[in-house]
């Protein structure tokens, strides 16, 4: 254990609750979007009622990627991306590489998303940033994935956003470690029946010490995310490069080799994915194409991690003869500490190395700290309502991002349900989410704060248990065809939602018995 | 120097110091680290490592009962790494990003 001397505890109780009241709102925002992001796969398939299961890559796309060449201007034929999109389709990106005034490298070129004919169903020109939106029917698990990145403020002020917080929940994890002066016994303490603030004292205590670890693999992955691009990239070049972030990409991601730009086809592409598939375990989840239609070509896949491995594996193959090259580390080209270090990072992040298992571990784990930051706040403002100072403002704002935020989550939703049918959802989602914000925040200057902390967790019960419904109600795919497929993600989500919409209920209910006689059930009454 | 200044000081280097510290200490590093067998160490540790440098230089101005010694860790960390950069700029002078992709074209 580590025991800090009386003033330093105090400090560090100091510090830790400071970190959760300047950006704890912020915070939970991030984790609990981030929370559902864990799962945005299984949701973009729900909401979109996708029931085909075979990658893009595990069906041809020689024939495709070749039938696009005509249509693509040869200034951008330098490189191309392939990669999956909506039902398992493929999405193909030829483009060159650009630089900014500023030195940032971006990519400019033909974007083409095909259906699962192969057809283009649609054609993007410019800059990578320009044509990689949301569409029709990943409008949610984009939306979703957006406010966790970037809570939809520009680049780069929404990363360096996201980076901050990501560092204050660093020190919320550090500091919860250090004050902590029982930890083990900590995490076993429940005194159900003490007074209502040491019961939420101890569930505070106790899902913030078993989630503390967690806590920290997530601030610092998703610190290290946050700043990597928007101040970390450009600084090392600045360093070791003269600012040439081109170089310094080169040196870490890319494949050297003796340059020969004599014009020869592309090799076999199917017989790559194939060979690949073998190699590592399954499809690849992305695909590039180096020096496309030159005799030097390189492709390279990517892979989730193999069973059993954090590392996602990455082969690569001679372009002009489709022949496997070899296996290489996800970064750089040589085994490295620095390149595994760095290739973990995504999978601790996203908790995608064991598959649903390793997902469902760390979907519960932000939930964890969901609560625990969400208990935090209250605490922290029961004990200050205990010193006369009023901090109503924070109390009710505490109310409408905790429970506001995930109810206009489950109202963009079933908006996504109702609008993509239609065809108006890359619309419909993100303005549904700002309307039922700003139905909750007119609420909170009306109702009082624990009635509209009721009224809104009666409203997330509800959407919770009709969105399967409203699924069904727009023509989404029904369990049988969705099972015949073998597409698990649809009755597992709509499972989830009426499991947590029955869990919520409950909760209300147990609430209401606890609180009858009582005034305020929003904030239990202090010690 | 009263109380307060101390403790704003202090805030200082927790605060925006360890940030500004820890991004100035990303720089320098990349140039004295090992390269390790892929080349690559060097330049991919530093911003592994930005976090939690920010982290140690963060608990170590809040934890540090003397201030001078939280002021002298700090700035002498930040005027190493910022000299090698300096070193490295004045020994070979940058050229533009732009211009030197022109140039390779």
């Amino acid at each position: 254990m580590i025991h800090l001397p009386k003033e330093e505890t105090k400090l560090m109780v100091a510090v830790h609750g400071w970190s959760g009241i300047v950006l704890g709102l912020l915070l939970y925002a991030v984790v609990l979007t981030g929370m559902a992001a864990v799962f945005a796969e299984e949701i973009g398939a729900w909401s979109a009622g996708h029931v085909e299961t075979r990658s893009a890559f595990e069906k041809p796309i020689d024939a495709q990627v070749r039938a696009l060449i005509p249509r693509t201007p040869a200034e951008f034929r330098d490189d191309v991306n392939a990669f999956e999109i909506g039902d398992h389709n493929l999405g193909v990106f030829f483009h060159r590489h650009e630089l900014k005034p500023n030195g940032e490298p971006v990519d400019r070129g033909v974007y083409y998303q095909l259906d699962a004919a192969g057809n283009v169903q649609k054609e993007l020109r410019g800059k990578g940033e320009e044509v990689f939106g949301p569409r029709n029917d990943d409008a949610l698990s984009s939306f979703l994935v957006d406010t966790h990145v970037r809570l939809h403020l520009p680049n780069p002020w929404g990363l360096l956003l996201t980076g901050v917080l990501g560092l204050a929940m660093l020190v919320a994890a550090i500091s919860g470690l250090l004050i902590h002066r029982h930890l083990f016994k900590d995490i076993f303490t429940l005194r159900r029946k003490a007074n209502p603030v040491l019961v939420d004292r101890d569930r505070h205590s106790v899902a913030g010490t078993w989630s503390l670890p967690f806590a920290f693999i997530l601030a610092f992955t998703g610190s290290f995310f946050s700043f990597f691009g928007t101040v970390g990239v450009p600084i090392v070049a600045m360093a070791a490069f003269g600012g040439d972030q081109v170089a310094l990409s080169e040196a870490v991601f890319g494949n050297p080799g003796k340059p020969d730009p004599t014009p020869k086809a592309i090799g076999n592409l199917d017989r790559i994915t194939a060979d690949a598939a073998k190699r590592a375990g399954g499809a690849p989840t992305f695909m590039t194409i180096e020096h496309f239609g030159r005799a030097d070509a390189v492709v390279t896949t990517f892979h989730m991690p193999k069973a059993g491995d954090i590392e996602p594996s990455t082969l690569v193959y001679k372009g002009a003869t489709g022949e496997f090259d070899r296996a290489k580390p996800s970064i750089g080209t040589r085994p490295s500490a620095g390149g595994t270090l760095a290739a973990i990072m995504g999978p601790l992040h996203f908790g995608n190395f064991a598959g649903v298992l390793s997902k469902a571990v760390w979907f519960g784990l932000g939930f964890a700290m969901c609560y625990v930051t969400l208990t935090g706040l209250r605490l922290w403002l029961v004990r200050r309502r205990e010193g006369a100072r009023s901090l109503d403002w924070l109390e009710r704002a505490t109310t409408v991002v905790g429970f506001g935020l995930p109810f206009a989550l489950l109202v963009c939703a079933a908006a996504f349900l109702v609008t993509m049918p239609l065809g108006t959802a890359v619309f419909w989602t993100p303005t549904s989410f700002v309307a039922a914000c700003l139905v909750t925040i007119a609420a909170a200057f009306v109702l009082s704060n624990a009635r509209l902390d009721r009224a809104l967790q009666i409203g997330m019960a509800v959407l919770l248990v009709a969105l399967p419904f409203v699924r069904f109600a727009t023509g989404g795919p029904g369990w049988g065809p969705a099972l015949a497929t073998g597409e698990l993600a649809i009755p597992a989500v709509d499972l989830a939602l009426w499991f947590g919409g029955g869990w919520a209920l409950w909760n209300l209910l147990g609430q209401r018995h606890e609180d009858r006689g009582a005034d305020d059930f929003a904030l239990q009454p202090a010690e | 120097m009263s109380l307060r200044a101390r403790k704003w000081i202090r805030v200082g280097f927790a605060g925006p110091g360890a940030f500004i510290i820890a991004l100035v200490i990303m720089a320098g590093m990349a140039l004295w680290l090992p390269q390790g067998a892929a080349q690559i160490d060097n330049l991919v540790l530093p911003l592994i490592l930005f976090p939690l440098i920010w982290a140690a230089l963060f608990f170590h101005a809040c934890l540090d009962g003397k201030l001078g010694r939280v002021a002298v860790v700090a700035l002498g960390l930040c005027v190493i790494h910022a000299g090698l950069v300096a070193n490295k700029f004045m020994s070979k002078p940058a050229v533009h990003p732009a211009a030197a992709h022109e140039a390779k074209s």
